[in-house]
């Protein structure tokens, strides 16, 4: 490496160093203006901090117990309303069965005497005339329905017993207990268990006899 | 420090492991595991449509029902005194319920179905205080040191616990009896509380009046909905109403007339058919013997099927009007047509005769049809040319189902043009050798009603698809020209003398102060190996005859009282066309009756 390089270098940070000079002395003229201190009270604002969190939290709570009031409320009213519609239904069926053409037309037939009428007359309101024959009433229509048939098992034969006199009273508290206690039961059985109660005690009975 | 930090990574690490397990191996089934936790999926049942007639009156009506069950390992101990409580409060049978509530290795069983949705609840929390109060006595009992009464109170606790309640729609039939054939009936749901359709339009149109469920699923806490909790909603979609042509009073009345008539006849079965002339709406279809549909396990199971549909039969006389009204249509004769008829008719395999003695009568064609002649019939049918009659009568309907949306219809039977020979020809003429059902014949008939258009029948109002993938109804009802208005004129003409008392074929037919017209029919019933000596008598006819507003067609099978179809069909026509008059309110029309003369 040769010496002149470096000795040129320094010149020129010779001449750099006095302009920074220059420049720092011109900065020396400035002071620092003193810290100002402003001691601003810390406490009411942590406590509108506070505060506004605890209302928060307090609001959430009772909104959320709110909320929970009303879920409670829509239950039990979603209950009722099931049972109010149930309610409407079940009426609703019973006009339904009220309507029942059937029941209207025996109720005509045996309450009111009323028979089907043969044919229409037509009265024109305009001319006072009436148009159509009319006729004879027709007879009363059939309406005993259909008797289903059922198994023996659940319809047997009505079993009679003619009860003589003497032993009338305790014969009679027989039978009461036995068609008591088979009709109790269901259907199938209960009606099997009456028809064979009956059999037994009419035996009974004539054994008596 | 660096210590520090290996610790940190190994521990992160296994965060790291343990979130690829959670999200990339079997994600969705601990999103399930986290969803079923506290949430509760509620069924929303869709309501099954209801059946209707054509005023909107209920032939079929849902409602909401519950099944009550129990739970037998919770019940056992305590089944004497809950079998009470439940036989008490809802009817059943104590013998039987003690019996279900002790059943063994069994965790559900039936105590009772279908039960009104009021009454089940209503049951049900009653059963809960009980089992409250019962857990009451328990604690007290506890305190008190007694620990075989607080066992005592925790079984009966538990017995009452035992039961709950599940969906069980329940199906009512308000009118009962009253168009049962065509409604059907559903059978007892299946355990999941879905509909089983046993018969009739209920399993016809299952699909079109099932409707589907939907289902809830919601986060609950103690019984209730958790308001800010997940909670989806799938809608149930109802099912769509049914509503049919049929008009509830007036088939109520038909069912009424076609009992008594069989009854007084002693006849094995009737069928009667109401239509509205125009529109080929059935307004009634009674089957007799039919059944409750509210109690069909009582009857038959073959009085379950409409028999209107199902059973073919010969119909006898009261296939001239279709004979006749074709050969007026094709140009071969008129209602004046005079006709020598001998007293009987000798063909290539046997001889025709007449169902009253006589010797060479000289009739019109109307006296032809007035006097239900079958020489004169087939005197009058060998006009035909070939193959002529058949297409008449494939144009009426015949050997054709309806579709009119029914299970099981019949196509009756209309021979092939290979067999269709001049004997066969000679007996279809007058109504043997071709059979069909009773809702083919009135719209036949109808035909001539409607002035020579044939409108296809139907039950069912607007339209609606079956199970089968058909769409039925009056909506897709079409019609055809058969015969001229001309030849439907004349042949009504012909038909008001049937009814004339002055020719006595069917006076009890008529209805006061109406121009009726009508046909008798009285055919022998085909059994196994031929006629079986027995007999199919029916009466069809419309009104008021020069302007029809209603074809009524009665028949009855195997009347043992020897009555015709005049005598037995007759009274029954008159009956429901008098009363179908007066409810659609249809005046006379107050014209002269028809005079066409029956003899020459």
């Amino acid at each position: 490496m040769s010496s002149s390089a470096p000795a040129s270098v320094r010149t020129r940070l010779s001449l750099q160093g006095r302009g920074l000079a220059e420049a720092a002395v011109e900065r020396a003229r400035l002071t620092v203006v003193p810290r100002r201190r402003t001691r601003a009270p810390k406490v009411p604002f942590v406590t509108l901090v506070s505060l506004l969190l605890l209302a928060g939290v307090v609001g959430l709570l009772l909104f959320n117990t709110s909320m929970q009031q009303a879920s409670f409320t829509t239950t039990a009213l979603e209950e009722q309303a099931t049972n109010l519609a149930a309610r409407e239904q079940a009426l609703e069926n019973e006009l339904d069965e009220l309507r029942d053409p059937q029941r209207l037309a025996e109720v005509a037939q045996k309450k009111f005497n009323m028979v089907p009428a043969a044919a229409p007359v037509f009265l024109h309101l305009g001319t006072g005339k009436t148009e159509g024959e009319g006729g004879a009433p027709g007879a009363p229509l059939d309406l005993a329905p259909d008797r289903p048939e059922r198994p023996g098992v659940l319809d047997p034969a009505p079993i009679i017993t003619t009860v003589e006199s003497t032993t009338t009273t305790t014969n009679g508290a027989g039978n009461g207990r036995g068609n008591g206690r088979g009709n109790g039961r269901g259907d199938g059985e209960g009606a099997g268990a009456t028809g064979r109660t009956d059999q037994q005690q009419s035996q009974r009975q004539q054994r008596q006899r | 420090m660096r210590s520090g930090f290996v610790l940190i990574a190994i521990v992160l690490s296994f965060f790291a492991a343990r979130l690829v397990q959670l999200q990339g191996l079997d994600p969705e089934q601990y999103a399930e595991m986290a969803a079923a936790e506290g949430s509760v999926t509620v069924l929303l049942p869709a309501e099954r449509g209801d059946i209707l007639d054509r005023n909107g009156e209920p032939l079929a009506d849902s409602a909401d029902g519950l099944m009550v069950v129990a739970d037998p390992t919770m019940t056992a101990a305590k089944a004497p005194e809950v079998a009470k409580f439940l036989a008490g409060r809802l009817g059943v049978d104590y013998f039987r319920t003690l019996e279900r509530l002790r059943v063994e290795d069994s965790r559900f069983q039936y105590i009772a179905r279908q039960v009104p949705a009021r009454i089940a609840n209503e049951v049900l929390s009653d059963a809960r205080e009980l089992a409250a109060d019962a857990t009451e006595d328990a604690e007290q009992a506890k305190q008190d040191g007694d620990e075989e009464a607080r066992d005592e109170f925790e079984a009966v606790a538990d017995a009452y616990g035992g039961l709950a309640t599940r969906r069980d729609p329940v199906r009512f039939y308000p009118a009962r009896d009253v168009a049962a054939n065509l409604v059907g009936f559903l059978g007892t749901p299946n355990p999941d509380g879905s509909a089983k359709p046993s018969a009739g339009f209920e399993a016809t149109f299952n699909t079109h009046l099932a409707g589907t469920d939907g289902e809830a699923r919601y986060q609950v806490g103690a019984g209730n909905k958790l308001p800010l909790g997940d909670n989806t909603v799938v809608g149930a979609v109802d099912g769509q109403d049914l509503t049919t042509t049929i008009d509830r009073d007036l088939q109520w009345f038909t069912q009424r007339v076609l009992r008594q008539t069989v009854r007084q006849a002693g006849g094995d079965s009737g069928v009667a058919v109401v239509m509205d002339s125009r529109t080929g709406d059935v307004l009634a279809l009674a089957d007799d013997p039919t059944y409750d549909a509210s109690r069909p396990l009582d009857y038959d199971k073959d009085d379950y099927k409409s028999r209107a549909m199902t059973d073919v039969y010969e119909p006898g006389s009261v296939q001239k009007v279709l004979t006749l009204s074709a050969l007026i249509d094709a140009g071969k004769v008129t209602a004046r047509t005079k006709l020598r008829v001998p007293g009987s008719l000798d063909r290539q395999d046997r001889s025709i005769g007449d169902w009253f003695d006589h010797g060479l009568i000289r009739l019109t064609l109307a006296g032809v049809l007035a006097k239900s002649s079958n020489i004169g019939t087939v005197l009058a049918a060998d006009k035909f040319e070939d193959g002529q009659l058949r297409d008449y009568l494939t144009r009426f309907g015949l050997g054709q189902r309806t579709n009119i949306g029914v299970g099981g219809e019949t196509a009756g039977l209309l021979p092939d043009p290979s067999m269709w020979t001049s004997q066969t020809q000679d007996r279809i003429a007058f109504g043997q050798s071709v059979s069909v059902n009773a809702v083919q014949m009135a719209a036949a008939v109808n035909t001539i009603a409607n002035g020579g258009v044939r409108v296809d029948p139907s039950l069912i109002l607007g339209s609606a698809v079956t199970e089968d993938g058909d769409e039925v109804g009056t909506d897709v009802a079409t019609t055809r020209r058969v015969v001229s208005a001309e030849a439907a004129r004349q042949t009504a003409l012909m038909m008001e003398r049937v009814i004339d008392p002055e020719i006595a074929i069917a006076p009890g037919a008529a209805v006061p102060g109406y121009r009726v017209a009508g046909k008798t029919g009285t055919a022998q019933r085909a059994g196994l190996g031929g006629y079986d000596g027995t007999f199919t008598v029916s009466f069809a006819g419309f009104a008021p005859a020069d302007d029809p507003r209603f074809t009524i067609y009665v028949v009855v099978q195997n009347p043992r009282n020897g009555g015709g179809g005049g005598s037995v069909a007759g009274p029954a026509f008159s009956k429901l066309m008098g009363y179908a008059l007066r409810r659609y309110a249809v005046p006379p029309t107050g014209t002269p009756a028809s005079r066409l003369p029956v003899e020459w």
